[in-house]
Protein backbone atom coordinates (compact mmCIF):
# COMPACT_ATOMS: atom_id res chain seq x y z
CA UNK A 1 0.00 0.00 0.00
CA UNK A 2 2.69 2.46 1.25
CA UNK A 3 4.77 1.49 -2.25
CA UNK A 4 1.31 2.36 -4.34
CA UNK A 5 1.29 5.77 -2.11
CA UNK A 6 4.60 6.28 -3.67
CA UNK A 7 3.87 4.95 -6.85
CA UNK A 8 1.32 7.44 -7.50
CA UNK A 9 3.13 10.35 -5.92
CA UNK A 10 5.60 9.87 -8.27
CA UNK A 11 3.24 9.80 -11.36
CA UNK A 12 1.94 13.44 -10.01
CA UNK A 13 5.70 14.52 -9.71
CA UNK A 14 6.44 13.63 -12.91
CA UNK A 15 3.74 15.01 -14.83
CA UNK A 16 4.08 18.05 -12.45
CA UNK A 17 7.52 18.42 -13.23
CA UNK A 18 7.28 18.61 -16.78
CA UNK A 19 5.65 22.80 -15.44
CA UNK A 20 8.35 23.80 -14.60
CA UNK A 21 10.76 22.00 -16.75
CA UNK A 22 11.45 23.05 -20.96
CA UNK A 23 7.82 23.47 -22.24
CA UNK A 24 6.97 20.48 -24.60
CA UNK A 25 6.99 21.23 -27.81
CA UNK A 26 4.07 19.28 -29.82
CA UNK A 27 5.86 16.01 -30.26
CA UNK A 28 6.83 15.31 -27.08
CA UNK A 29 3.06 16.52 -26.39
CA UNK A 30 1.53 13.62 -28.29
CA UNK A 31 4.15 11.36 -26.76
CA UNK A 32 3.20 12.31 -23.54
CA UNK A 33 -0.56 12.06 -24.49
CA UNK A 34 -0.06 8.37 -26.03
CA UNK A 35 2.05 7.44 -23.04
CA UNK A 36 -0.91 7.87 -20.37
CA UNK A 37 -3.44 6.46 -22.25
CA UNK A 38 -1.24 3.47 -22.89
CA UNK A 39 -0.26 3.00 -19.28
CA UNK A 40 -3.91 2.91 -17.86
CA UNK A 41 -4.64 0.65 -20.92
CA UNK A 42 -2.42 -1.76 -19.42
CA UNK A 43 -3.41 -0.80 -16.00
CA UNK A 44 -6.83 -2.21 -16.84
CA UNK A 45 -6.00 -5.22 -18.52
CA UNK A 46 -4.58 -6.26 -15.60
CA UNK A 47 -7.75 -5.03 -13.20
CA UNK A 48 -9.92 -7.04 -15.85
CA UNK A 49 -7.68 -10.50 -15.48
CA UNK A 50 -7.68 -10.07 -11.52
CA UNK A 51 -10.20 -8.49 -9.79
CA UNK A 52 -13.32 -10.43 -8.41
CA UNK A 53 -15.61 -7.09 -8.31
CA UNK A 54 -18.04 -6.78 -10.80
CA UNK A 55 -17.80 -3.08 -10.69
CA UNK A 56 -14.16 -3.12 -10.59
CA UNK A 57 -14.13 -4.91 -13.98
CA UNK A 58 -16.77 -2.95 -15.57
CA UNK A 59 -14.80 0.09 -14.92
CA UNK A 60 -11.30 -1.58 -15.82
CA UNK A 61 -12.97 -2.23 -19.06
CA UNK A 62 -14.04 1.05 -19.27
CA UNK A 63 -10.70 2.25 -19.55
CA UNK A 64 -9.40 -0.04 -21.53
CA UNK A 65 -12.57 1.20 -24.32
CA UNK A 66 -12.07 4.93 -23.90
CA UNK A 67 -8.49 5.29 -23.95
CA UNK A 68 -8.40 2.71 -26.93
CA UNK A 69 -10.30 4.95 -28.59
CA UNK A 70 -8.87 8.38 -27.35
CA UNK A 71 -5.07 6.79 -28.32
CA UNK A 72 -6.77 5.98 -31.92
CA UNK A 73 -7.53 9.87 -32.15
CA UNK A 74 -4.05 10.91 -30.88
CA UNK A 75 -2.01 8.59 -33.76
CA UNK A 76 -4.77 9.32 -36.45
CA UNK A 77 -4.37 12.84 -35.49
CA UNK A 78 -0.50 12.42 -35.33
CA UNK A 79 0.01 10.79 -38.19
CA UNK A 80 -2.30 13.55 -40.55
CA UNK A 81 0.01 16.46 -38.75
CA UNK A 82 2.75 13.86 -39.88
CA UNK A 83 3.80 14.49 -36.09
CA UNK A 84 6.11 11.67 -34.82
CA UNK A 85 5.82 11.63 -31.16
CA UNK A 86 9.23 12.29 -29.38
CA UNK A 87 10.26 10.45 -26.20
CA UNK A 88 10.79 12.82 -23.50
CA UNK A 89 11.20 12.92 -19.64
CA UNK A 90 7.64 13.64 -18.63
CA UNK A 91 7.00 9.99 -21.15
CA UNK A 92 9.46 7.81 -19.72
CA UNK A 93 7.71 8.62 -16.24
CA UNK A 94 4.84 8.11 -16.77
CA UNK A 95 5.49 4.73 -18.54
CA UNK A 96 8.07 3.67 -15.37
CA UNK A 97 5.17 4.65 -12.95
CA UNK A 98 2.96 2.68 -15.29
CA UNK A 99 5.03 -0.56 -14.90
CA UNK A 100 5.24 -0.16 -11.42
CA UNK A 101 1.89 -0.03 -10.71
CA UNK A 102 1.58 -2.70 -12.85
CA UNK A 103 4.30 -5.02 -10.52
CA UNK A 104 2.54 -3.61 -7.58
CA UNK A 105 -0.91 -4.90 -8.28
CA UNK A 106 0.46 -8.31 -9.60
CA UNK A 107 1.04 -8.98 -5.71
CA UNK A 108 -2.14 -8.15 -5.00
CA UNK A 109 -5.50 -9.89 -4.44
CA UNK A 110 -8.94 -9.53 -3.87
CA UNK A 111 -9.72 -6.21 -1.33
CA UNK A 112 -6.35 -4.85 -1.37
CA UNK A 113 -6.14 -5.45 -5.08
CA UNK A 114 -9.16 -3.68 -5.81
CA UNK A 115 -7.93 -0.69 -3.14
CA UNK A 116 -4.77 -0.07 -4.94
CA UNK A 117 -6.10 -0.57 -8.71
CA UNK A 118 -8.75 2.16 -7.78
CA UNK A 119 -6.40 4.31 -5.73
CA UNK A 120 -4.52 4.44 -8.52
CA UNK A 121 -7.02 5.49 -10.82
CA UNK A 122 -8.12 7.97 -8.88
CA UNK A 123 -4.37 9.80 -8.32
CA UNK A 124 -3.63 8.55 -12.53
CA UNK A 125 -6.54 10.52 -13.66
CA UNK A 126 -6.07 13.41 -11.26
CA UNK A 127 -2.64 13.77 -12.28
CA UNK A 128 -3.25 13.61 -15.61
CA UNK A 129 -6.02 16.32 -15.64
CA UNK A 130 -3.46 19.00 -14.11
CA UNK A 131 -0.81 18.00 -16.57
CA UNK A 132 -3.51 18.52 -19.45
CA UNK A 133 -4.33 21.47 -17.47
CA UNK A 134 -1.39 23.52 -16.81
CA UNK A 135 0.92 21.97 -19.52
CA UNK A 136 0.06 20.21 -22.21
CA UNK A 137 -3.13 21.96 -23.41
CA UNK A 138 -1.49 25.40 -22.81
CA UNK A 139 1.74 24.49 -24.73
CA UNK A 140 0.53 22.47 -28.04
CA UNK A 141 1.36 24.91 -30.87
CA UNK A 142 -0.89 22.85 -33.21
CA UNK A 143 -4.22 23.82 -33.01
CA UNK A 144 -5.84 20.54 -33.72
CA UNK A 145 -3.40 18.67 -30.73
CA UNK A 146 -5.22 21.35 -28.40
CA UNK A 147 -8.51 21.27 -29.47
CA UNK A 148 -8.15 16.93 -29.47
CA UNK A 149 -7.03 17.42 -25.56
CA UNK A 150 -9.80 19.55 -24.90
CA UNK A 151 -12.20 17.28 -26.34
CA UNK A 152 -10.93 14.51 -24.85
CA UNK A 153 -10.49 16.51 -21.13
CA UNK A 154 -14.02 15.86 -19.92
CA UNK A 155 -13.72 11.75 -20.48
CA UNK A 156 -10.64 12.05 -17.95
CA UNK A 157 -13.00 13.72 -15.40
CA UNK A 158 -15.64 11.43 -15.86
CA UNK A 159 -13.32 8.68 -15.33
CA UNK A 160 -12.46 10.53 -12.16
CA UNK A 161 -15.65 10.93 -10.78
CA UNK A 162 -16.10 7.31 -11.16
CA UNK A 163 -13.40 6.18 -9.74
CA UNK A 164 -13.97 8.30 -6.70
CA UNK A 165 -17.67 6.63 -6.87
CA UNK A 166 -16.07 3.20 -6.38
CA UNK A 167 -13.39 4.70 -3.54
CA UNK A 168 -16.02 5.45 -1.74
CA UNK A 169 -17.82 2.00 -2.08
CA UNK A 170 -14.91 0.16 -1.70
CA UNK A 171 -14.33 2.27 1.27
CA UNK A 172 -17.30 0.96 3.13
CA UNK A 173 -17.28 -2.58 2.10
CA UNK A 174 -14.16 -2.59 3.21
CA UNK A 175 -14.16 -1.15 6.76
CA UNK B 1 -36.47 9.24 -49.20
CA UNK B 2 -38.85 11.27 -47.11
CA UNK B 3 -41.58 9.16 -47.77
CA UNK B 4 -39.32 6.18 -46.18
CA UNK B 5 -38.53 8.25 -43.12
CA UNK B 6 -42.13 8.97 -43.25
CA UNK B 7 -42.62 5.35 -42.85
CA UNK B 8 -39.96 4.29 -40.74
CA UNK B 9 -41.38 7.03 -38.33
CA UNK B 10 -44.65 5.91 -37.83
CA UNK B 11 -43.06 2.03 -37.96
CA UNK B 12 -40.92 2.84 -34.93
CA UNK B 13 -44.19 4.37 -33.20
CA UNK B 14 -46.02 1.80 -34.04
CA UNK B 15 -43.57 -0.28 -32.96
CA UNK B 16 -43.08 1.83 -29.32
CA UNK B 17 -46.96 1.29 -28.82
CA UNK B 18 -47.95 4.02 -29.69
CA UNK B 19 -50.45 5.84 -32.34
CA UNK B 20 -50.07 9.29 -32.72
CA UNK B 21 -47.58 9.65 -35.14
CA UNK B 22 -48.75 6.65 -37.30
CA UNK B 23 -51.62 8.23 -39.14
CA UNK B 24 -48.89 10.99 -40.29
CA UNK B 25 -47.27 8.45 -42.22
CA UNK B 26 -49.53 8.35 -44.94
CA UNK B 27 -48.84 11.88 -46.13
CA UNK B 28 -52.26 12.94 -45.06
CA UNK B 29 -50.79 15.52 -42.86
CA UNK B 30 -48.16 16.81 -44.98
CA UNK B 31 -50.48 17.59 -47.95
CA UNK B 32 -52.23 20.03 -45.69
CA UNK B 33 -49.29 22.06 -46.04
CA UNK B 34 -49.59 23.26 -42.66
CA UNK B 35 -46.06 21.86 -42.04
CA UNK B 36 -43.55 20.29 -44.16
CA UNK B 37 -43.05 16.71 -44.60
CA UNK B 38 -39.79 16.80 -42.22
CA UNK B 39 -41.28 18.70 -39.63
CA UNK B 40 -44.41 16.30 -39.33
CA UNK B 41 -42.14 13.52 -38.71
CA UNK B 42 -40.64 15.69 -35.55
CA UNK B 43 -36.79 14.72 -34.51
CA UNK B 44 -35.70 16.11 -31.46
CA UNK B 45 -31.77 15.78 -30.93
CA UNK B 46 -30.05 15.02 -27.96
CA UNK B 47 -26.31 15.67 -28.51
CA UNK B 48 -23.78 13.58 -26.00
CA UNK B 49 -20.36 15.55 -25.96
CA UNK B 50 -17.91 16.34 -23.38
CA UNK B 51 -19.31 13.53 -21.28
CA UNK B 52 -22.31 14.90 -21.46
CA UNK B 53 -26.25 14.64 -22.35
CA UNK B 54 -27.17 18.27 -23.75
CA UNK B 55 -29.87 19.15 -23.09
CA UNK B 56 -29.75 17.61 -19.87
CA UNK B 57 -33.83 18.21 -19.57
CA UNK B 58 -35.85 17.64 -22.54
CA UNK B 59 -39.61 17.86 -22.85
CA UNK B 60 -40.71 15.96 -25.71
CA UNK B 61 -44.48 15.33 -27.23
CA UNK B 62 -45.74 11.33 -27.26
CA UNK B 63 -45.01 9.99 -30.41
CA UNK B 64 -41.86 12.38 -30.98
CA UNK B 65 -38.81 11.09 -31.97
CA UNK B 66 -35.77 11.46 -30.21
CA UNK B 67 -31.88 10.97 -31.43
CA UNK B 68 -29.20 10.80 -29.64
CA UNK B 69 -26.03 11.96 -31.09
CA UNK B 70 -22.30 10.64 -29.95
CA UNK B 71 -19.86 13.63 -31.16
CA UNK B 72 -17.25 12.24 -28.45
CA UNK B 73 -14.31 9.97 -29.01
CA UNK B 74 -15.97 7.45 -27.01
CA UNK B 75 -18.25 5.10 -26.94
CA UNK B 76 -21.84 6.06 -24.44
CA UNK B 77 -25.45 4.39 -23.74
CA UNK B 78 -28.70 5.70 -24.01
CA UNK B 79 -30.06 3.41 -21.11
CA UNK B 80 -33.73 4.02 -19.29
CA UNK B 81 -33.63 3.60 -15.60
CA UNK B 82 -37.08 2.08 -15.56
CA UNK B 83 -35.60 -0.39 -18.50
CA UNK B 84 -38.26 1.02 -20.99
CA UNK B 85 -35.16 1.91 -23.67
CA UNK B 86 -31.42 1.03 -24.02
CA UNK B 87 -29.32 1.86 -27.03
CA UNK B 88 -26.74 -0.60 -26.14
CA UNK B 89 -23.15 1.08 -27.34
CA UNK B 90 -23.05 3.95 -29.96
CA UNK B 91 -20.06 4.05 -30.54
CA UNK B 92 -18.03 7.29 -31.56
CA UNK B 93 -19.71 9.45 -34.36
CA UNK B 94 -22.29 7.07 -34.40
CA UNK B 95 -26.30 8.14 -33.57
CA UNK B 96 -29.63 6.33 -32.25
CA UNK B 97 -33.20 6.73 -31.80
CA UNK B 98 -36.28 5.93 -30.38
CA UNK B 99 -40.16 7.14 -29.94
CA UNK B 100 -41.40 8.76 -26.69
CA UNK B 101 -43.81 5.97 -26.07
CA UNK B 102 -45.14 6.50 -22.92
CA UNK B 103 -45.82 10.14 -21.00
CA UNK B 104 -43.86 10.58 -17.84
CA UNK B 105 -41.08 11.41 -16.48
CA UNK B 106 -37.77 9.70 -17.06
CA UNK B 107 -34.68 9.26 -15.50
CA UNK B 108 -31.59 7.88 -18.14
CA UNK B 109 -27.81 7.43 -18.15
CA UNK B 110 -24.63 5.73 -19.82
CA UNK B 111 -24.12 3.03 -18.24
CA UNK B 112 -20.57 3.27 -19.07
CA UNK B 113 -20.02 6.37 -17.39
CA UNK B 114 -22.03 6.64 -14.35
CA UNK B 115 -21.73 10.00 -14.04
CA UNK B 116 -23.73 10.83 -17.76
CA UNK B 117 -27.35 11.55 -16.43
CA UNK B 118 -30.53 13.24 -18.13
CA UNK B 119 -33.97 13.14 -17.94
CA UNK B 120 -36.58 13.08 -20.41
CA UNK B 121 -40.57 14.68 -20.17
CA UNK B 122 -42.86 13.15 -22.33
CA UNK B 123 -46.52 15.27 -22.39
Amino acid sequence: MTSLRIAAGLLAVALAASAHAQAPNDAQIAAIVVTANQVDIDAGKVAEAHTQSAEVKKFAQQMVTDHTAVNKSATDLAGKLKLTPEDNPTAQSLKKGGEDNVANLKTLKGAAFDKAYIDHEVAYHQAVLDALDKTLIPNARNEELKALMVKVRPAFVAHLDHAKMLQAQLGKSGA
Amino acid sequence: MLERRRALVALLAAGAGTCLAAPRGTGGAAASGAAPASSAAPARTVAIEGMAFSPAALTVRRGERITWVNRDLVPHTVTARDGSFDSGGIAAGASWSTVAARAGHLDYACTFHPTMTASLVVR
